[in-house]
């Protein structure tokens, strides 16, 4: 007996750059046809160009288009679209979108509204995976009484963290070193959080020294199969923003696989989860893993986990959808060979990291053996300031770590990006860093033990006087160029009239 | 044709003769320079195959030679000259404006008019693709000037402070 499914016969892309040109590529290979959605800004996008159909839903800021979910289901209905894939930002983490998506009659390719809703929300989140018994890091609930954090500081042991329960952004935030300064932190902490969210109340987190940020793909479909595809490590990152991930983990060996794998699969059923999503966790030096969050998306760094698993993941996210069993039947315990993935964002690496608009003059994308380039841009276009500053993502695979470094630093060195600002710089050096080279990197590596300047080897008097040379020459050429075209003397009568004066000349 | 070329603080005497012979501070180069595209040559210099990409963008020149960007100054004799005259240096004294490096929403003015400001000190915060960024002041001075407040939008290359 055949398996019920669900019709999917066009999806629309519910969001834009090159996660947008990504799954349409899915959806081509699966013979889809595809809808995007742009906003005024993005009529140029590469997005628009790649989609069957494409339908304008309305002015540059996000609140105005992209994260208008009415306007997006719109779409949808004029389109013929049954199924909407979020991709990842925007409106796939949004619960009630996912709802108002099922409410219309159509596909929502990624979980359940309640699975969303549940991961989305940090305290329901603990919760639920604790029922499963998944390590948290060790910590207290908001609300206690100074003498009461101050008994729990002693049994977790110290340094801890003091965070604000009315919001994040660092504020009424604090790290506490030991036992002495606590009160005192304590005080400055509540202070802070009482004038920025109204709020005094604040709780205690074990404060994780040296630790990675370790993520586990998780595979599940509506047939009760819940998988994952091994690990993405993650931890180099600048204020919280991740700039290059890898699969596998220098750090993870089978064992501590196993283990963390169980625990991400645990985490995943406690909320009945179905589609592709991500437990984050974080691993400290001892390799104790605590739950962060789940993710309940498609992430950025999905490639990493294709080219070691050999599996399209957007492709199992539209056959889970369809309701059908996915294509793998096991998790994935020995990843094939490695890959590195850089983000290549329209930042200044010598200027604190400043984002750049304009237009892409030039672009030249490295190819291959082991290459691949998830962009979103092309030479000609214009970089606008309204959405992230992420334009691409390249990723290298090799049969071991050392060929997939060897790669990336080939193919950046062959990508060619001109008119904006890149941190293909930043990730020239950071490949050049004995730290990264020998996988020794947690969280705070690039924001304590890494500057643009320690590995950046200066360039050679040749270098400098190459680059001069072509300066020159291009120069020279421009203004002979320039000093040549006089621009030839209009004339002032009709053509009929030259030929008149002509022929009398030449009687 | 004589030019004075400066990368990086290094300068190149380099003459280019009318048979298109190159000459760097005097030494002979043998240079096949051939475009390729408005912006991509191919240089064979001294047997060396090398891909640049060279693009000029405000009176300077950009040369992206494996996967460094050069920026550079060519001038020519009489450019020199000028320059000689005028003193040419990034001016120590007298106004200097912060403008806006990209479209954005101002999220803070952390100093005041009349204030007194280090190299390096942060001025403006503005927020553009999703991040909040630091805009900085390029010398010491006095804020003469605030042109914006919390809140507002600004369009690219606006003159946010003025600073004497």
């Amino acid at each position: 007996m055949p398996e019920p499914t669900t019709k999917i016969q066009k999806i629309l892309i519910a969001n834009r750059g090159e996660i947008a040109v990504r799954i349409i590529r899915a959806c081509r290979d699966l013979g889809i046809p595809t809808v995007a959605v742009y906003s005024e800004a993005d009529r140029t996008a590469l997005h628009v160009r790649f989609a069957d159909e494409a339908v304008n839903i309305g002015a540059p800021a996000p609140r105005e288009s992209y994260l208008r979910m009415e306007k997006i289901i719109a779409a949808a209905k004029k389109t013929g679209a049954d199924a909407i894939h979020p991709g990842y930002g925007f409106l796939s983490e949004n619960a009630d979108f996912a709802q108002a998506v099922a409410d219309e009659g159509l596909v929502f390719i990624g979980p359940s509204p309640s699975a969303i809703a549940t991961m989305g929300d940090k305290q329901a989140a603990r919760t639920a995976v604790k029922k499963r018994g998944v390590p948290l890091v060790p910590g207290t609930e908001p609300g206690l009484r100074d003498d009461e954090l101050f008994a729990v500081a002693e049994q977790i042991g110290f340094p801890v963290m003091v965070k604000a329960a009315g919001g994040g952004g660092g504020k009424g935030m604090r790290s506490v070193n030991n036992r002495e300064s606590l009160p005192e932190l304590l005080a400055t902490a509540r202070r802070e959080a009482e004038s920025a969210f109204g709020n005094g109340e604040v709780y205690l987190e074990k404060l994780l020294v040296g630790a990675r940020h370790i993520e586990f793909q998780i595979l599940a479909d509506t047939h009760g199969n819940t998988i994952h595809l091994g690990e993405r490590e993650c931890s180099i990152q600048r204020r919280h923003q991740k700039l290059v991930e890898e699969a596998p983990s220098v750090f993870v060996d089978d064992d501590l696989r196993r283990r963390m794998g169980d625990m991400a699969i645990a985490a995943a059923e406690s909320v009945g989860y179905v589609n592709a999503g991500t437990i984050e966790c974080l691993v400290d030096e001892d390799k104790n893993f605590y739950f962060l969050e789940m993710n309940t998306r498609l992430q950025v760094e999905h490639p990493v986990t294709e080219l070691v698993t050999g599996i399209d993941l957007v492709k199992e996210q539209i056959r889970i959808a369809r309701g059908r069993r996915m294509g793998p039947t096991e998790s994935f315990l020995n990843p094939k060979g490695w890959a590195i993935e850089c983000r290549i964002n329209a930042e200044d690496p010598y200027n604190n990291f400043l984002p750049s608009v304009g237009q892409i003059t030039t672009l030249l994308t490295p190819t291959g053996p082991g290459v691949r380039v998830d962009s979103g841009v092309y030479g000609g276009y214009e970089i606008t300031p309204y959405y992230d500053s992420m334009i691409a993502k390249m990723i290298c695979w090799g049969e071991d770590r050392a060929e997939a470094m060897l790669r990336m630093r080939r193919a950046l060195s062959e990508y060619k990006i001109m008119g904006v600002k890149h941190n293909i710089p930043f990730h020239i050096n950071l490949l050049n860093s004995f730290s990264f080279i020998a996988g020794k990197i947690d969280t705070m590596f690039v924001e304590q033990r890494f500057s643009m300047d320690t590995y950046e080897a200066s360039p050679t008097d040749a270098d400098l006087e190459s680059a001069a040379i072509a300066a020159t020459i291009f120069a020279h050429r421009k203004r002979q160029l320039a000093s040549q075209v006089v621009a030839p003397a209009k004339r002032d009568t009709s053509n009929w009239k030259w030929v008149g004066r002509y022929e009398r000349l030449h009687k | 044709m004589k030019y004075i070329t400066t990368i990086k603080d290094k300068k190149f005497e380099i003459e280019i003769q009318n048979d298109g012979s190159v000459l760097v501070n005097g030494q002979p180069r043998e240079v096949d320079f051939l475009s390729l595209t408005p912006s991509l040559y191919s240089i064979i210099m001294n047997g060396h195959s090398l891909e640049v990409v060279i693009e000029e963008r405000d009176g300077a020149y950009e040369v992206l030679m494996g996967g460094r960007l050069y920026e550079g100054a060519v001038l020519d004799e009489r450019a020199q000259l000028m320059l000689s005259r005028h003193g040419g240096k990034v001016a120590e004294t007298g106004e200097v404006s912060i403008k806006s490096p990209m479209p954005g929403m101002i999220v803070a003015v952390t100093v005041e008019e009349g204030q007194a400001v280090t190299a390096g000190q942060t001025v403006i915060i503005l927020e553009s693709m999703k991040m909040q960024n630091e805009l900085k002041a390029p010398r010491d001075g006095v804020v003469q000037r605030v042109s914006v407040a919390a809140g507002q939008t600004v369009e690219q290359k606006k003159v946010l402070i003025t600073i004497v």
